[in-house]
């Protein structure tokens, strides 16, 4: 087993302002990649603002400060650097990879929208990246058969005021609702030094980091207020278990099974990470060898079953199967159903286990073979547990895991009566 | 609050190293392979003369369903066993093909790769392909292709590539078929491809810590019990002239939005204007800040986004715009895209965006120096297209030194707005009026 999950160094500092450096150097390729974790997710957005945590991820690659309307896009792409950003329930993140002789530029941009953006923010911006996350949402969530399975299962997971309850990209209605004033104001509220990390791993030298760090991003002020999200920690079982059902335009039954587990980070998320290897990954695991290859009631490429890794709530593991032709959902939903069920009756053998640690310590490697995936990383575990070492706990986590402590998970967690059912159903077999 | 103004310049220019290329025959194979030291993961990448291209018209989706069939039990073990050893490994065997090429591999810890390159040429040799296994595969496989095909994008790809090349020709048809050509494949076609091309040795890509790995003895593995040489590929095919521009419309009842594919034929991949044809692809539709992502998302904001490129195979190549667009505004943005096409064929490209598009193309080749998986690839496109060690370097230097003239030369000569091919797939009841009277074309209904 080996020691460590992140054998390259790491070396943090703080600035006055309260933002948090990191730096790993590797200089193994002329490349570095920045990121920065700002700690604002859609589990902070109020009732009524749903999509403006992603929303305003569009806005801060439309100009600063010193920084002209697309410039950000045209000067990292024309410097051979790639760049993006996402939202999530947790958090938003923003990062670069680029030639190490741009880092400098890339710093420089960073820290322009980081205290820079309310002024450059205007009307005609806000309308036309409303408009393109509007066709974000049709693109990716409505126009795809299956496509809103994900709004449809946080609302079933999370109850009404829950910080997970709504999805990140927000409702159409909300989204048509925002106006200038309330985004300048959201940004003055989150995007503050005090409430960021900043992570550069590469081709540079953690002094060469600081010393820009402060030169860039020393004179932006710390704010003294950064709203907290609600806490969702505990969330109660109703005890009863949920289903939905959907009839519309799809080419098969599918069936989605979701669970709360445990936050992302602790000792019973490792533990559900495993378990949903051994469940769901791979020609090999329990779903693929009953139903697939067993009985031959589920499509061999849409199996599968995997962890949603949240921080700051019981996170879901969704597990999901779509029917072979001739099969109903009733069938494929039971099959589902008894194979979850057995985790906690059915011992999960040497082999097993053996099978998804080999797996899951691939996953992590692949990971850490980039350094965006290591600066990714990094930012995560500096923002959600207030230490970058921490990342190097998780793989010898995950590989200390033990088949009774899955059984144990299995049975507190994977009840039939804490289950969310989801099964979408086409238009003619109704 | 004091925010720094002034730009910062670059620092010192780092060196561009690709990792030194070892190739030799071994075993009756060739072996190519790229040290990355100190790396923790390797990959090895068995290349086979087998693309999509050495399917027969009318057999598409031969070549993805004997990728499948591989891993239904090999001569020395049944699926179950093969699946529990393969993923006991930490790995999983990724098969597929494009049009020049079938490949397939895997990415393990260092010390694991002697084992797992066992393994794939176990699948790739000997595969059982009992007949039962293969026609489930097949029947498997044309139900995820239906799944695929009740996505916006495939029928609409697949009428822009008929109008482009011909149905009546293999590289006029879906790369990977159609549910239709899967679900008629017989059992003897996936045995006799694979006794065609399968048993010939190949080529082994292997990339990883090289100190730690024995290549002769990967490549023995690799090219055990194969015989048979190389195949003369054929050269470019002749493209039939195009008629001028048309729009042809794929109903998709009740869609939101309307996915746009547009395009045309290209010069294939030896062409002496790849370099140019690229740059100016990039300035059109491939940087964020291409003429026409900064019209129609940034302007307008009618999409998530828009891309073109001109992609090419050793026989053929294609310059294609891709789109999602709301339904409402459908003729407007392929007014806009057609004008973009036009506007660039016509007055070229300009040095600040030309500037953009060369060393974003050129450092991407730096930051994509970082994984085994990514200088896999690279050692795959020297095989593939018949190319020099150095080619990475020279490409990087191409790339730098391009200029604006040849650039708008290139644009010139090979973008063709006149007859562009306009595939909208989306609502016809919604948007058939429309898209007649934009004038850009006759609007053909296409009968897929």
């Amino acid at each position: 087993m080996p020691d460590s999950g992140f054998p390259w160094p790491i070396e943090t500092t703080r600035l006055d302002n309260g933002l948090r450096v990191v730096v790993s150097e590797d200089r193994t390729a002329p490349a570095v990649a920045v990121n920065l974790w700002y700690d604002i997710g859609s589990r902070h957005e109020p009732e009524g603002q749903t999509g403006f945590a992603h929303l305003f991820e569009h806005l801060m690659f439309e100009g600063s400060t010193n920084v002209a309307k697309t410039e950000h896009m045209k000067l990292v792409q024309g410097c051979g650097g790639s760049l993006n950003a996402t939202t999530n329930p947790d958090r938003t993140n923003y990062f670069e990879t680029v030639p190490a002789e741009h880092l400098e530029l890339t710093l420089w941009l960073e820290a322009d929208r980081m205290g820079g953006l309310v002024p450059a923010l205007t009307q005609e911006t806000l309308d036309n990246q409303r408009d393109v996350v509007k066709n974000e949402r049709r693109q990716r969530y409505e126009n795809v058969p299956y496509g809103d399975a994900w709004l449809r299962l946080l609302p079933l997971l999370y109850p009404p005021g829950h910080p997970y309850h709504h999805s990140t990209i927000g409702s159409m209605a909300d989204l048509n609702a925002a106006d200038l004033p309330t985004f300048q104001a959201f940004h003055s509220a989150y995007y503050a030094p005090n409430n960021a990390v900043l992570t550069v791993v590469g081709d540079t030298s953690a002094d060469e980091v600081f010393a820009l760090a402060e030169k860039y991003f020393g004179a932006i002020p710390a704010r003294s207020e950064i709203p907290a999200a609600p806490d969702g920690r505990h969330v109660a079982g109703t005890g009863v278990a949920t289903t939905e059902t959907v009839v519309t335009e799809v080419p098969a039954p599918r069936v989605y099974v979701a669970h709360r587990t445990h936050p992302f980070g602790g000792a019973g998320y490792d533990v559900t990470s495993v378990l949903a290897t051994v469940l769901g990954s791979g020609r090999g695991s329990r779903l693929y060898q009953r139903l697939v290859d067993g009985e031959r009631v589920a499509q061999p490429d849409l199996i599968g079953a995997y962890g949603v890794d949240l921080a700051y709530a019981p996170a879901p593991l969704i597990v999901t199967a779509t029917a072979r032709p001739g099969v109903s959902a009733k069938r494929l939903a039971a099959g589902l159903g008894e194979v979850v069920d057995e985790l906690a009756t059915v011992p999960v053998t040497a082999a097993e286990l053996d099978r998804a640690k080999a797996l899951l310590s691939t996953a992590w490697w692949r990971q850490m073979s980039t350094v965006e995936g290591r600066a990714d990383t990094l930012g995560r575990y500096t923002t959600q547990f207030g230490d970058p070492r921490r990342a190097a706990e998780r793989l010898p986590a995950w590989l200390a895991v033990t088949a009774e402590q899955i059984a144990a998970v299995a049975a507190e967690v994977l009840a039939p009566a804490d289950r969310v059912t989801l099964t979408y159903l086409p238009e003619e077999s109704s | 609050m004091t925010l720094i103004s002034t730009r910062p310049g670059p620092g010192p220019a780092r060196p561009y190293r690709f990792p030194q290329v070892v190739r030799r025959g071994v075993a009756g194979g060739q072996l190519v392979a790229a040290h990355l030291p100190g790396q923790s993961l390797a990959v090895a990448l068995l290349l086979l003369d087998a693309g999509a291209g050495r399917e027969a018209q009318g057999r598409e989706g031969l070549g993805t369903v004997l990728a499948k069939a591989l891993e239904e039990g090999t001569a020395q073990r049944d699926a179950t066993a093969y699946a529990l050893a393969i993923e006991a490994l930490g790995t999983e065997l990724v098969a597929g093909l494009d049009w020049d090429s079938f490949q397939v591999s895997v990415q393990v810890p260092v010390d694991r790769l002697p084992a797992a390159v066992e393994l794939l040429a176990e699948a790739v040799r000997t595969p059982r392909l009992e007949p039962d296994d293969v026609r489930r595969v097949r029947d498997d496989e044309a139900t995820a292709q239906r799944m695929d095909w009740a996505n916006p994008g495939p029928r609409a790809d697949a009428a822009l590539r008929a109008d482009l090349f011909g149905a009546e020709n293999r590289w006029g048809r879906p790369l990977y078929g159609d549910p239709e050509t899967v679900a008629a494949l017989e059992v003897e076609d996936v045995r006799i491809f694979h006794s065609e091309w399968f048993l010939r040795p190949g080529t082994l890509v292997v990339v990883g810590d090289l100190e730690r790995l024995d290549l002769d003895a990967l490549a023995a593995t690799a090219f055990a019990g194969t015989g048979g040489g190389a195949v003369d590929r054929g050269g470019p095919v002749q493209v039939a002239p195009r008629d001028g521009r048309k729009i042809i419309l794929v109903d998709r009842p009740g869609s939101v939005q309307s996915t746009l594919r547009l395009g045309h034929p290209s010069p294939h991949r030896a062409h002496p204007d790849h370099v140019p044809m690229r740059l100016a692809g990039t300035v059109l539709g491939g940087a964020f800040t291409s003429r026409l992502n900064h019209l129609i998302r940034e302007v307008r904001g009618y999409t998530y986004g828009i891309r073109g490129d001109f992609v090419s195979s050793r026989r053929f190549g294609r310059f294609a715009v891709s789109s999602g667009v709301q339904t409402a505004v459908t003729a407007p943005a392929l007014v806009d895209a057609v004008g973009e096409i036009t506007r660039t064929q016509q007055t070229g490209v300009t040095e600040p965006e030309l500037a953009v598009a060369r060393s974003w193309l050129a450092g991407q080749l730096s930051v994509e120096l970082q994984t085994p998986r990514a200088i896999a690839a690279a050692l795959t496109t020297l095989v593939v297209h018949d190319l020099p060690d150095d080619y990475h370097a020279r490409l990087r230097t191409a790339l730098l030194a391009a200029e604006v003239e040849e650039v708008s030369a290139a644009a010139a000569a090979h973008l063709h707005p006149e007859e562009l091919t306009l595939v909208v797939e989306g609502d016809a009841a919604l948007i058939r009026a429309e898209l007649a009277a934009t004038g850009l074309g006759e609007v053909i209904t296409s009968t897929r």
